[in-house]
């Protein structure tokens, strides 16, 4: 949507003069070379988080399968690169060794990778190339743990984040201060205070919130909301979702066996069961009135934790009647379609504007690594195309909306959160019109928009800041003008 | 039994006092009243949403804390006995910048309806912009009127955050801290980071695992956390207990859920701690705040005696060095100013002769030109006059640069006090005396021989003699008579040169005796001249020599008197450092003797506590 030099071409060329600028230096030749094939690779999504957030969980839920996480590399720093292939694949790479192919094992759900022979900190990536439709547009990694920021306020993980990934699915279990510090230290450099890394905050592990009860969904879905009118959370995150990872890979993965299980438990009256649905233990131990192998139990618990045993009992006993049916209902009350709404909405919907941003990142860190000739003049290039680049304000002002600091009144921000691609980058939701509008209906939308919003832009008892916000709206209606011009033709 | 530790505490507050350390006093003073107080106050900690509250609930059986999905707890929750249910939120007023704490000011009490007390916890019942607050809750329960008191707090994940809400929820205050953490994980290191924090001063700190119910793996999780605190040497006990079970186990009356529950055990525990209050734990508490007294008793010592160390490198020791540098230095300037006045001297001397002796030579030559030609006869007295004028000249020249190379030599040897900083040029002033033109010695006219009247005659007629004698005879063989006019102007013509060559022989004869006398002249000059000279260069010298001398002593007085003080100040300082040290000594072996005293409570022997200073 930009009318001058567009986004990508401008990075590319960007790209081409630091290689230029650099050619006698083999390694940011190299690293800019990375940069300029990630351009056409699919967007890098990188999930992380503290530990034991679930971050594997969410990654499988993700991709509908049990591939994560590779076994024996808990903690030890190691990159989990999940990308999409012909074949299923697993390929270490190490600071010392040659790239070494692993063994992969498929399973009934999915795959576990044999990491047999490497010691730990050894290994500094694994690639799997698994074939998944999940993974067309993105590539997955998985992090080790996030671990508090250390004496300088940095965790090295999430460094590593910064560079390698495009987007951030962050992982807490409440979203407490420290990892909202964590976060708000990602917004350093030049790029990355004119266009942060885009982060969606998770609240994993949802089912556990409130012990475990019968609605911790539900409340799990209204805590997300309370932290996403929290200030302080709101200004470094897009969106807060709740999402039960655990659930969400149960309703992926549940077999007809655990179907029929959970069936049988559900024939069991209410008050009877609830009795051996008290704790964990008793589910394990106790005397079932229905013959289920103690082995059965420990599968369920296992897939479903004992509150999506107590959930998904519920939902046989209230009319889920078949394991399809159990599934898409554990599907929904996961939060997994939350999440993957924000993901495409938030991170693939924008991914030429996200893989811009990593490329200009990474020539600024570049450029502040190893200062050479030209270096200066790059720099300059590099804030030119922040500040130039319609996409980057558009996400400027999305930001800036978030917060009440433009001092729009809630309708108008909304609308212009809307028509700046803040529910979703389509005509028409940006437009704010039903899916299959006529051209013509679009045409009209976006005309009376930007008629309306050019007003506020010249009016004169505005701020200054509200009226170059509503520039950036009004550009956004012309490029959407423009878009429909050039389609009508 | 109490009167032990009694004793002790009461010791370690009279050690705070000498010590003037009242804000360490204050401590063990509310030590003491909290020691003496017969309540036992329960500190409930954890990260957020680990099921604090939920924990209290379960323990008063009922649900008194409001338990939520996100934050719930915002104000810290004191939960006592109370022969009826009642709620109250209390306010400190708002502390003043002078006066922190604001504990003596008034508390505001409002009562708060028991279904209003969510609200009350959540914060929104506080005044805005009063001080720190806290909600109070009295129950009726046996087990709270044996003297227990909860306290449940706001969720925090660090140290620092560590009942910072209110001083209801002080640390110190606290005489069993439960750290609370839920079995769906292992203990973080922030998690062990607090209780590494909280056992070193509290000496009851129980870890509590809830949420037992809902993990399936909660013994290995327990395992593992066992393992995490002893890897970490956390002396602290882990109880895994689960609040659904235990709220569940109360509703329906089963006694086996609620020993399922885990419960009991906690609750024992802390029976057993209420019971042994005064004895045990106090015991225990107070050989920990003789710990913490006495370490930080110790500290400014050690850090002085470590101190006192580098002082010396820069105290009065160090003027002392100083000083005797100084000396040193002195010594090395006072040969080297004699050597630089030596062969300034020296030097001067030889080129102030060399100076007078090209001068003179100057004028000898000129004298030698002159008479091979001139004759003295004539010019004598103009010859005379140049002469002398010349002589004067030379001997102002040189005396005139006599003059600036004393002058010079004598800033030579003072450039060599130039460190000491102030004007060392003696004050003297040596000027080309006026008269020594007159001083010259007075020349004599030398004696000439003139070619008189007579002699030109006398010797004229010899000459002409031989000539008229040799053409006579001649003529007369050509029969010529003997005196004819050949012969005569023959005589004449030889008398005519006898008399020139005379004259000719006597002008040089008289040029000869000339330039002798002015030679001699010249030389007395010179040997007068020189004389002088050296006369003048050993005055000064002398003089110099006397100056600087005098300059040196004095320095050296200066310097040997700052050397005295700076001895006498070195030694009267160490005999002071070691009264001090002395002193610190002797402190530390009283303090390290009441710890030892407090360490015996206890039955345990003393941890690592290094009181001895290090050598």
């Amino acid at each position: 949507m930009t009318v001058g030099l567009r986004l990508d071409e401008a990075v590319w060329g960007l790209l081409h003069r630091a290689l230029e600028c650099y050619r006698d230096d083999p390694r940011a030749t190299a690293h800019l070379r990375r940069q300029l094939a990630r351009l056409e690779q699919p967007l890098r999504i990188a999930i992380a988080g503290p530990w034991r957030s679930g971050r594997s969980t969410v990654l499988n839920a993700l991709m509908g399968e049990e591939v994560a996480p590779v076994e024996g590399t808990d903690g030890s720093g190691v990159f989990t690169w999940y990308e999409d292939g012909a074949q299923p694949a697993a390929t270490a790479y190490s600071t010392s060794h040659p790239p070494q192919q692993l063994a992969v094992a498929k399973s009934a759900t999915g795959m576990r990778v044999d990491l047999v022979g490497w010691r730990a900190g050894e290994l500094r990536d694994i690639v799997v190339r698994w074939p998944t439709r999940a993974l067309r547009q993105i590539t997955l990694i998985d992090t080790p743990p996030v671990t508090g920021p250390d004496e300088h306020g940095r965790s090295p993980v999430l460094d590593r984040v910064l560079r390698d990934a495009d987007a951030l699915l962050y992982l807490t279990r409440d979203g407490r201060g420290s990892d909202l510090r964590l976060l708000e230290s990602v917004r350093e450099s030049a790029v990355g205070q004119a266009a942060p890394m885009p982060v969606v905050l998770v609240l994993s592990r949802a089912d556990e919130i409130g012990g475990g009860r019968i609605d911790a969904l539900l409340t799990a879905r209204q805590v997300a909301r309370r932290q996403q009118r929290d200030p302080r959370v709101d200004a470094v995150c897009l969106n807060v979702v709740a999402c039960s990872g655990l659930l969400g890979l149960a309703g992926r993965v549940l077999s007809e066996s655990d179907y029929a299980a959970l069936a049988q438990l559900a024939r069991v009256p209410r008050p009877e069961l609830e009795a051996y649905l008290l704790s964990a233990d008793r589910f394990l131990r106790g005397e079932l009135p229905v013959a289920l192998d103690a082995e059965v139990r420990a599968t369920l618990l296992e897939r479903l934790g004992l509150f999506g045993v107590r959930l998904a009992t519920t939902l046989v006993r209230t009319g889920c009647d078949s394991r399809v049916a159990l599934c898409a209902e554990l599907i929904r009350r996961s939060g997994l379609t939350e999440l993957r709404e924000s993901v495409h909405r938030f991170f693939v919907d924008r991914r030429d504007t996200l893989k811009a941003r990593s490329a200009l990142a990474a020539v600024e860190a570049v450029l502040r690594a190893e200062p050479g000739p030209g270096g200066a003049e790059l720099l300059g290039t590099v804030e030119q195309i922040l500040a130039g680049a319609h996409e980057f304000q558009e996400l400027r002002l999305l930001a800036a909306l978030r917060d009440t600091r433009l001092g729009f009144d809630a309708d108008l921000a909304a609308e212009a959160r809307r028509l700046v691609g803040g529910d979703g980058v389509g005509l028409a939701a940006r437009l704010g019109v039903e899916h299959d509008a006529t051209v013509q209906r679009l045409w009209e939308v976006a005309a009376d928009a930007q008629w309306r919003w050019r007003e506020r832009a010249e009016d004169p008892v505005l701020r200054l800041a509200q009226r170059r916000g509503a520039e950036v709206v009004v550009r956004s209606c012309e490029g959407m003008l423009a878009e429909l011009a050039e389609g009508g033709r | 039994m109490a009167g032990i530790w009694l004793d002790v505490l009461d010791e370690i507050a009279r050690t705070c006092r000498e010590h003037g350390r009242g804000d360490l006093l204050q401590t063990v003073r509310d030590k003491r009243a909290q020691l003496l107080d017969p309540t036992l106050r329960v500190l409930v900690l954890g990260e957020p949403n680990q099921g604090k509250s939920q924990l209290v609930n379960a323990i008063v059986n009922a649900p008194v804390c409001p338990v939520g999905d996100g934050r719930t707890t915002l104000l810290p929750t004191v939960v006592r006995h109370a022969a009826v249910a009642a709620a109250a939120v209390v306010q400190a007023p708002p502390s003043t910048p002078g006066r922190p704490g604001g504990g003596t000011g008034t508390v505001e009490r409002t009562a708060v309806p028991l279904d209003q007390i969510p609200a009350g916890v959540a914060g929104t019942l506080r005044r805005a912009g009063g001080g720190p607050a806290y909600v109070e809750i009295g129950l009726p329960r046996a087990l709270l009127g044996a003297g227990l008191v909860l306290v449940d707090t706001p969720g925090a994940d660090e140290v620092a955050a560590l009942g910072a809400a209110a001083p209801a929820a002080a640390l110190n205050r606290a005489d069993t801290v439960l750290l609370v953490s839920d079995s769906t994980r292992e203990l973080s290191v922030a998690e062990l980071n607090v209780l590494l924090h909280l056992t070193r001063s509290h000496p009851n700190v129980l870890v509590v695992q809830t949420k037992t119910d809902l993990a399936p793996d909660w013994r290995a999780v327990a395992e593992r956390n066992r393992r995490h605190l002893a890897e970490a040497g956390v002396p602290a006990a882990l109880i895994c207990v689960s609040a659904a079970l235990r709220l569940r186990a109360a509703a329906a009356d089963d006694r086996d859920l609620n020993a399922e529950s885990g419960f009991p055990v906690l609750i024992a525990r802390l029976q057993r701690d209420l019971a042994g209050k005064g004895d045990v734990l106090a015991r225990a508490s107070v050989s920990l705040v003789a710990r913490t007294v006495v370490e930080q008793l110790a500290a400014p010592l050690r850090a002085e005696l470590a101190s006192q160390q580098a002082e010396r490198e820069t105290g009065p020791m160090s003027r002392l060095h100083a000083a005797q540098r100084e000396a040193d230095e002195l010594r090395r300037c006072a040969t080297r100013w004699q050597n630089t006045l030596a062969d300034e001297m020296a030097d001067l001397l030889s080129d102030i002769e060399y100076d007078l002796r090209d001068r003179t030579r100057e004028i000898l030559r000129m004298v030698d030109d002159a008479f091979d030609t001139a004759d003295p006869l004539v010019a004598w007295d103009t010859f005379e006059e140049w002469l002398r004028q010349s002589l004067v000249e030379a001997a102002e020249a040189n005396h005139e640069w006599l003059v600036q190379r004393c002058d010079f030599a004598a800033r030579r040897v003072a450039g060599n006090f130039a460190r000491y900083g102030y004007d060392v040029l003696p004050p003297w002033s040596m000027a080309v005396p006026d008269d020594l033109g007159d001083r010259l010695p007075s020349m004599e006219r030398p004696s000439i021989d003139r070619f008189t009247a007579g002699q030109k005659v006398f010797t004229g007629m010899k000459g002409s003699y031989g000539g008229l004698l040799m053409f006579g005879l001649a003529m007369t063989l050509a029969g010529m008579p003997m005196i004819n006019p050949v012969s005569i102007g023959a005589g004449a013509l030889f008398g005519g040169k006898s008399i020139r060559d005379e004259g000719r022989q006597l002008l040089r004869r008289r040029q000869a005796t000339v330039k002798t006398a002015i030679q001699r002249h010249v030389d007395d000059f010179f040997v007068r001249m020189t004389k002088e000279c050296r006369d003048a260069t050993r005055q000064v010298q002398r003089m110099l020599r006397d100056h600087f001398t005098a300059l040196t002593e004095e320095l050296q007085e200066a310097i040997v008197a700052s050397l005295r003080t700076a001895k006498q100040a070195a030694d009267t300082d160490a005999a002071a450092r070691d009264q001090r040290q002395r002193e610190i000594r002797l402190t530390m072996t009283r303090l390290a003797a009441l710890y030892e005293q407090a360490q015996q409570l206890t039955g345990a022997r003393p941890a690592a506590a290094t009181l001895e200073p290090r050598a």
